[in-house]
């Protein structure tokens, strides 16, 4: 008998050591508590604390969700206007496919033989068939002892997508990193592997189980990927302002862009982007502001050549009061003219061109939190984007997007989404059938 | 000198444990302890004649004397007599070299019965509860009360990896009204090492409880429950707030800068209430006989334990309760806001 059984055993034998009561099961509901007031109890509880190692979490946590959607794109899925056949395309590149899930794939990309240069998005390549999607099956493995300054995280994504070519599943390292926190009275991290962005706040929720809608903004393909290299954070808080004020640095293979084109996770140039975020907090009780400038200086992600650069400015704001969530978003990008050919993650394409890329969002929504057990949280939200973007030698394109949704959060566990997306070409592009309905249902464990 | 054996792999003092529950066994035969058992000598005669006779036999009652003041302080404590119960546990507490599983299940008990010693010292049970009479602070004085009142005590188990400690049980009444709660004494919840302290606390409708940071850096407590829903906002170390819980249930406590941080004040609607010790032991004292229904809460699992309780004059004891380990952890601890806090971001 180990140690635990013999405990137990003394526990049973405190409880048989005694005769056994009349013990009925109850069926009936408690009994109400009247209003004569008891006298006071003769001990009261002093609270209960686990030993020490006793942790509610385990070291090794699996988390993970599973995202199916369902999306009918208008069009052919893209952005081309199927009777414009100029060439070459006057437009160089497809700024305005519109996005159908969370990881921002559009419907399709299948240009029609016209010579597309810049950003690619990915595409689910459905066109403008209604389909069910199965978005993502994410897992997350995480690792931390409670008395280890170490951290160690893995988010592993499934994507099983149906091409030309056939079925396909791609197993894709969304992030992979270990992190180090030196001091347990402070706020301050270094992380080292593939990790996320540290420009703006739309990173955030890159993931379907956090963001409060579907798809991501009409910039968040600037500013959202993931990235090989070192990060580091720390906050301060300022108790007599109810504030705190935090510093992200990053220094990474390649800019957060998000796109089939992006250059594998390797360094192209053999010199880091740096990002960093500065970022300021008003954490009163019923209402929050957080303020963030960002800054990414680096060579293109595309070039060996490391004086062609890039470098994006970048400003955001989040308000959280009474239920209501407002986010807006401006990011500003510039890449300079490429000296050799494209190198990119589908091979090498021949004209690197400058590009210059300006937008913004704003975003609102309000969450009902009715407490019943089936419908914890009911959310309207809209969003509205607005991007315009140029490739040197091409006319530039101004786009405009509006988006409306339903969330509700059935439980702790299922979100079930609903979202339109109306897209304006305002200028530089014919107009084009490209709104998208998209819904979302998402299982978190 | 060789050591004698006293069986493959068990531990010596593993006998006083199975000596105990042979005896229990035949104590619940008999429905009370029989006159003189356990004796102060030990029952069998050990002949001594070689040197590793002698060694056998004095460990033997050694081991006899851990039974002795083991059980018998079980059964004193079982009949209420919680003095002797008190001086037996503190006797073999006293003993060197003592076993650390036999230490670890008698320091709770013997807590209690310091408790009930204390208690009868002051309320002799059946003569009601004079004014005053260990009222809490700020509580108004108690009338007199000529109910007999007596123990329930039993034990809870479960509770998953948690164990079942810390389980908030409590009565109410089946037979008739339940009485109102007065609210407790002011309680108190440390911040300490980024863990609240204690993780679990029951208290009664009505409680003010303070919250401190007793760390070196900044803390705040929050919770999104309804009805119960505050929020201390930053403060420092060393400074405290209060809140006043008031509504009968669960509160989850979480803090807006530490994700890991978690605690439970549960709020109960009955006078009649306890909290289970590490072992899942649990005694409430000063309930009036009748029929009751008892409830037990705990973190893990996703209900009320519910059961009837016949609580007869001489009180009700073996209570046991199980608790299911049911309740799933919900993705994402929010912050104060609502807003999923994700682990991998860190911040």
């Amino acid at each position: 008998m180990n140690r635990f059984g013999s405990v137990a055993a003394f526990s049973i034998v405190a409880v048989l050591a005694s005769v056994a009561r009349a013990e009925v099961p109850a069926d009936a509901p408690p009994v109400a508590t009247v209003d004569e007031e008891a006298p006071p109890p003769l001990e009261e509880p002093e609270g209960y604390s686990p030993p020490e190692g006793v942790a509610s979490t385990p070291p090794l946590s699996i988390s993970g969700y599973l995202d199916v959607g369902f999306v009918k794109a208008q069009g052919d899925g893209t952005s081309f206007p199927a009777a414009d056949t100029r060439l070459p395309a006057d437009y160089g590149v497809d700024t305005f496919a519109t996005a159908v899930n969370t990881r921002g794939e559009v419907a399709s990309t299948d240009s029609g033989g016209r010579f597309v240069n810049g950003f690619l998005p990915r595409s689910v390549d459905i066109a403008d068939r209604p389909s069910f999607l199965l978005n993502t099956l994410n897992i997350d493995l995480r690792y931390q002892t409670a008395s280890s300054p170490f951290m160690v995280f893995s988010r592993v994504q499934l994507l099983p997508r149906h091409f030309a070519s056939g079925n396909d599943t791609r197993v894709y390292v969304e992030q992979a990193f270990g992190r180090f926190a030196p001091f347990a009275t402070r706020e301050l991290n270094i992380s080292v592997g593939k990790i996320d962005s540290v420009f703006g706040i739309e990173y955030l929720e890159t993931q379907s189980n956090i963001r409060t809608g579907i798809t991501p903004s009409p910039m968040a393909r600037y500013t959202t990927g993931t990235s090989v290299g070192a990060k580091f954070f720390v906050r301060q808080q300022i108790a007599a302002l109810q504030s705190a004020v935090s510093l992200n640095v990053a220094a990474t293979n390649s800019a957060p862009f998000v796109e089939s084109l992006q250059p594998p996770d390797a360094s192209v140039a053999g010199s880091p982007n740096v990002s960093a975020r500065l970022g300021y907090e008003l954490n009163l009780r019923r209402f929050q502001l957080k303020l963030g400038g960002s800054a990414l200086t680096g060579p293109r992600n595309d070039q060996r050549d490391r004086s062609a650069r890039q470098r994006m400015l970048g400003a955001d704001a989040r308000i959280n009061a009474f239920g209501l969530s407002l986010a807006g978003e401006y990011v500003d990008v510039k890449q300079d003219p490429g000296t050799e050919e494209k190198q990119t993650g589908l091979g090498t394409f021949p004209l690197a061109s400058g590009f210059l890329a300006r937008g913004y969002y704003v975003f609102g929504g309000y969450t009902l939190s009715p407490g019943w057990r089936l419908l914890a949280r009911v959310t309207l939200y809209g969003r509205y984007g607005h991007r315009h973007a140029v490739f040197t030698g091409f006319r530039p394109v101004t786009v405009a997007s509006i988006t409306g949704g339903l969330r509700l959060d059935l439980g702790e566990s299922v979100i079930l989404k609903g979202e339109i997306l109306r897209n304006d070409e305002i200028a530089g592009a014919p107009t084009v059938k490209n709104d998208v309905y998209t819904s979302s249902l998402v299982y978190s464990w | 000198m060789v050591k004698p054996r006293l069986g493959r792999g068990r531990r010596p003092w593993t006998l006083s444990l199975t000596l105990l529950a042979t005896m229990t066994a035949s104590t619940r035969a008999q429905a009370a302890a029989p006159t003189g058992w356990p004796g102060e000598e030990m029952p069998l005669p050990l002949a001594v004649k070689t040197p590793a006779d002698l060694a056998l036999k004095t460990e033997a009652e050694r081991q006899y004397l851990i039974f002795n003041l083991l059980a018998g302080g079980k059964v004193a404590f079982d009949a209420g007599d919680f003095s002797k119960a008190m001086k037996k546990w503190e006797a073999l507490l006293r003993l060197p070299e003592l076993p650390a599983a036999v230490e670890k299940v008698v320091r709770p008990l013997l807590a209690e019965a310091q408790h009930g010693a204390r208690d009868v010292a002051v309320l002799p049970l059946s003569e009601g509860i004079p004014p005053g009479a260990g009222a809490p602070i700020g509580a108004a004085k108690p009338s007199p009360d000529p109910v007999a009142r007596t123990v329930v005590s039993g034990t809870a188990s479960g509770g998953g990896e948690l164990g079942p400690g810390g389980t908030v049980v409590w009565l109410k009444r089946a037979d008739g009204p339940t009485p109102r709660p007065r609210p407790g004494k002011r309680r108190a919840i440390s911040q300490k090492n980024k863990v609240f302290i204690p993780r679990v606390l029951a208290v009664t409708a009505g409680t003010t409880v303070d919250f401190r940071n007793d760390d070196d850096f900044f803390h705040n407590v929050f919770s999104l429950n309804d009805g119960a829903k505050f929020d201390t906002g930053l403060y420092q170390a060393g400074t405290t707030y209060s809140q006043t819980f008031s509504k009968p249930g669960p509160v989850q406590l979480l803090c807006n800068i530490h994700a890991s941080m978690v605690a439970y004040v549960y709020v109960v609607d009955s006078p009649y209430y306890t909290q289970a010790a590490g072992n899942g032991a649990f005694i409430i004292k000063g309930v009036p006989p009748g029929e009751y229904e008892l409830s037990a809460w705990h973190e893990a699992s996703a209900n009320v334990v519910r059961k009837r309780v016949v609580v007869r004059p001489e009180g009700a004891t073996g209570v046991n309760v199980a608790i299911p380990a049911d309740k799933r952890s919900p993705p994402f601890v929010p912050d104060k806001y609502g807003k999923p806090r994700q682990p991998n971001v860190g911040y």
